[in-house]
């Protein structure tokens, strides 16, 4: 019972402390406008009897209160977890976090109504911002509102992570679905490509064949595109290898990114610093410098586990954007307008700056770092991940420093976004605050579940199915998010291992899945 | 001087305080046994050796050295290894490697050849069953895994929780047996059990802890004796 309360305090002040986090740093504006964007293509019609604004935010909150109580109602190892302790933790939660977000609505509501500014403290909170964060309300009642409102999200999250948590239809979906895939697998000409040498080379030759000769037959248009790709497959390797391979949740990964494509646009351009750099000397610049914004990050965040961790590393992202949008720091990063003419590469005076020159260089980046992440992957390091992701605690019962290889891990994750940073903001000659927003870290994400974490054909497919797909169906553009969003959660219904999965993963599911394994007597080992 | 001298260990979870001044030693080449009750501090006093949690106050001495100072990875390091309680298998990984985990931090090929050759004598059933993933063992054949994964940092002192833990009675006794042979090798051993008739019957000493202190401690033949052990441990009238 107290482990059920202390998990719901716990849920309820950090996710009080994230939302009013992101509401100062305007997070909460923005993301109501996009979903705006998105869900209603921004028109301004009301929603059930709401202003279209309000109701947006309605929505984002919603899901924040949701994953509050889910956060909450996390499950307690050794303890029985009834509906009872289930809704109280999250109802806890909840209440909680209403009581924090309530609390700020009224504060600031008051100082409004006062006639405080407080744009001097803190950038964000515009009179408009603060007047849809009071959902058209006075202070006090969108005090109370705020409390009742997060309290029965709450409790729906609780509900929603009960009915995921203990339900027998997920084992049935799950179920479903792996004897399908085996059936498929089970398909002779599948077999015998997969399982001879020979064919398989054959096949991996030709596609890398069409790989270097396509940039030559495809236009602008879908050379930009396969570049696009690619550059993808690029974040999607690195953020592999923190979620993937040392299995932590990071979502501000953007960030590193970011950190890649202003160093060469500030090194490269004419304006803000007139430093004119030669592109490839800020290639390893961006890339150390990304490493580096790795690590310092990762050292006060590898402390903290799954959601937390999630959290944290999202106001990073968010810090990171802040700051690119800033006004004061115009002279330094070029500001909201971003920075212009970045420089691009050339070789021997011949200029690679073009359309079909980049998808090369994008190239070359993809298979150095395919190559890097393998033979990472097969090395001593490799194996102290594996030893992590699997069971922490034992990991460093192994003699495994822990801590040293979750920063590297970051640090190498980060410096792959480096690099990819670099090359996107090269090949756009221009790179503004925008390019580097939530939606980024959330789609490198996205492809690296889909497509079966830790496993590089599943994130380069996973890449592809992410940023090259809605680019074939340019109609669903405005649905592609949602699309996804839908997309995602089936896949982690039915194919919790990706569509590609390591060969590791397609084993543990096989043989947890036919239990003949498992033998009558038990005699153990030959002392007697 | 003995080979551990745990003295006067304080460690908290949180406000929690589960080891109220817990003080044992273990000589080089024993077998010591601490014993006691569910929520005793047997777990939080292994963890403590091993650094996985800080004590408070006190002091651990290994060979001369106070532990306290030093992260888990170094400590093992230094030749302590850990069968953790439930066994703790990388449930993907295959056999092969759970035992290549434990000679993590080792650089001698040749030793860690040696080692494996050895466990694999000890364990003729994890050889035959080498390329399948832990998870996928018997309850018995991943204690087997375990503490072979322990014997591959080529340890000076084992520290196993309850290795018959969820184990057939026979099976107990063959993983007793091995325990001993493997000490009779040269390894010296920490036990922890709540199967006090098991441990006893193999250990030099013995400890009992109740929470989070010691209230007795003696020859394991005379605590097998001891009437408050009888009672209260071996279940006896
Ligand atoms: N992670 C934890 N957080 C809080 N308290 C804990 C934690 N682990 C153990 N405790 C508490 O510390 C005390 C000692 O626990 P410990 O696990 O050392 O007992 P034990 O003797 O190993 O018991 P068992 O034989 O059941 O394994 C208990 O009261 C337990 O509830
Ligand atoms: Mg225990």
């Amino acid at each position: 019972m107290t482990r059920h309360i202390r998990n719901g305090i716990n849920a309820g002040i950090i996710f009080g402390i994230v939302t009013i986090f992101l509401f100062m740093i305007g997070f909460t504006t923005t993301i109501s406008d996009l979903l705006g964007q998105l869900l209603r293509n921004g028109s301004s019609i009301a929603v059930m009897g709401f202003t279209p604004g309000i109701f947006d935010l309605l929505v984002f909150l919603f899901f924040i209160g949701m994953w509050a109580g889910i956060s909450g109602a996390k499950k307690t190892p050794d303890k029985i977890d009834t509906w009872g302790t289930v809704l109280l933790s999250s109802g806890i939660a909840g209440l909680l976090h209403g009581i924090l977000v309530g609390g700020l609505a009224l504060l600031v509501g008051s100082l409004l109504q006062a006639g405080v500014t407080m744009t001097v403290y803190f950038a964000q909170l515009l009179p408009d911002a603060i007047h849809l964060f009071l959902i058209g309300l006075n202070a006090t009642s969108a005090g109370s509102f705020y409390v009742i409102f997060f309290l029965i999200t709450g409790l729906i999250g609780g509900v929603v992570a009960r009915t995921i948590r203990y339900g027998s239809w997920r084992q049935n979906l799950t179920a479903w679905s792996k004897n399908k895939w085996q059936a498929f697998t089970a398909w002779p000409q599948y077999q015998r490509i997969r399982h001879n040498k020979l064919n398989l080379f054959v096949v991996y030759g030709l596609l890398i064949l069409i790989v270097f000769l396509l940039p030559q037959v495809l236009g602008q248009y879908w050379n930009y595109t396969v570049g696009t790709v690619g550059i993808y497959v690029l974040l999607g390797l690195g953020l592999n290898i923190v979620v993937g391979l040392a299995g932590m949740l990071d979502l501000g990964y953007v960030a590193f990114f970011a950190i890649g494509a202003y160093t060469v646009a500030l090194l490269t351009a004419p304006a803000p610093h007139h430093l004119m750099w030669n592109f490839w000397v800020t290639v390893p610049i961006g890339i150390l410098l990304a490493a580096f914004a790795g690590i310092v990050l990762g050292i006060p965040v590898l402390r903290l586990r799954g959601d937390y961790l999630a959290i944290v590393t999202l106001g990073f992202g968010q810090i990171i954007a802040v700051l690119l949008h800033s006004d004061e720091l115009t002279a330094f990063t070029g500001g909201p307008r971003g920075v212009a003419a970045v420089g691009g590469p050339s070789l021997f005076g011949i200029s690679l700056g073009t359309p079909e020159g980049f998808v090369y260089l994008i190239l070359l980046a993809v298979i150095l770092v395919i190559f890097v992440t393998i033979r990472l992957r097969n090395s001593r390091v490799g194996r102290a991940w594996e030893a992590i992701r699997e069971d922490e605690t034992v990991a460093r019962a192994m003699g495994i420093n822990t801590w040293s290889h979750k920063l590297l891990a970051f640090a190498i994750g980060a410096s792959f976004a480096g690099l990819g940073g670099v090359i996107f903001a090269s090949r756009n000659q221009f790179t503004g605050p925008e390019d580097y927003n939530l939606m980024v870290s959330f789609n490198v994400l996205a492809s690296v579940i889909v497509g079966g974490m830790g496993s590089i054909p599943g994130v380069i497919g996973g890449a592809f199915t992410l940023k090259g797909l809605p680019e074939v169906l340019r109609e669903l553009e405005n649905y592609r998010v949602l699309a996804f969003g839908a997309l995602l959660v089936v896949m982690m219904l039915i194919r919790p291992e990706g569509l590609l999965p390591t060969s590791r993963r397609k084993m543990e599911i096989k043989e947890l899945h036919d239990p003949d394994g498992k033998e009558a007597g038990e005699t153990p080992g030959g002392k007697s | 001087m003995p080979m551990l001298e745990v003295s006067d260990v304080h460690t908290y979870y949180g406000n929690i305080h589960a080891l109220n001044g817990i003080s044992i030693s273990v000589e080089k080449g024993e077998i010591v046994t601490l014993i006691g009750g569910n929520g005793a501090g047997k777990t939080t006093t292994l963890r403590s050796i091993v650094g996985l949690l800080k004590p408070r106050q006190g002091h651990i001495v290994l060979d001369g050295e106070d532990l306290t100072q030093y992260k888990t990875h170094e400590i093992v390091n230094k030749g302590v290894a850990m069968v953790p309680e439930g066994r703790g298998i990388f449930a993907r990984l295959t056999v092969t490697e759970n035992l290549d985990m434990g000679a993590y931090s080792r650089k001698d090929q040749k030793g860690i050849q040696q080692d494996l050759d050895r466990v694999y004598t000890i364990f003729p059933r994890l050889k035959e069953r080498r390329t399948q993933v832990g998870g996928t063992l018997s309850g018995g054949e991943q204690q087997m895994l375990a503490i072979g994964r322990a014997l591959m940092t080529h340890p000076r002192l084992m520290l196993l929780d309850e290795p018959s833990m969820g184990l057939a009675p026979l099976l107990v006794e063959s993983i007793f047996e091995t325990i001993r042979s493997i000490n009779k090798e040269g390894t010296t051993v920490l036990l922890v059990e709540q199967n006090a008739l098991m441990a006893l019957s193999i250990a030099d000493r013995g400890y009992v802890v109740q929470t989070g202190r010691i209230v007795l401690q003696d020859k394991a033949a005379a605590l097998r004796k001891n009437e408050m052990v009888r009672k209260a441990y071996l279940g006896e009238e």
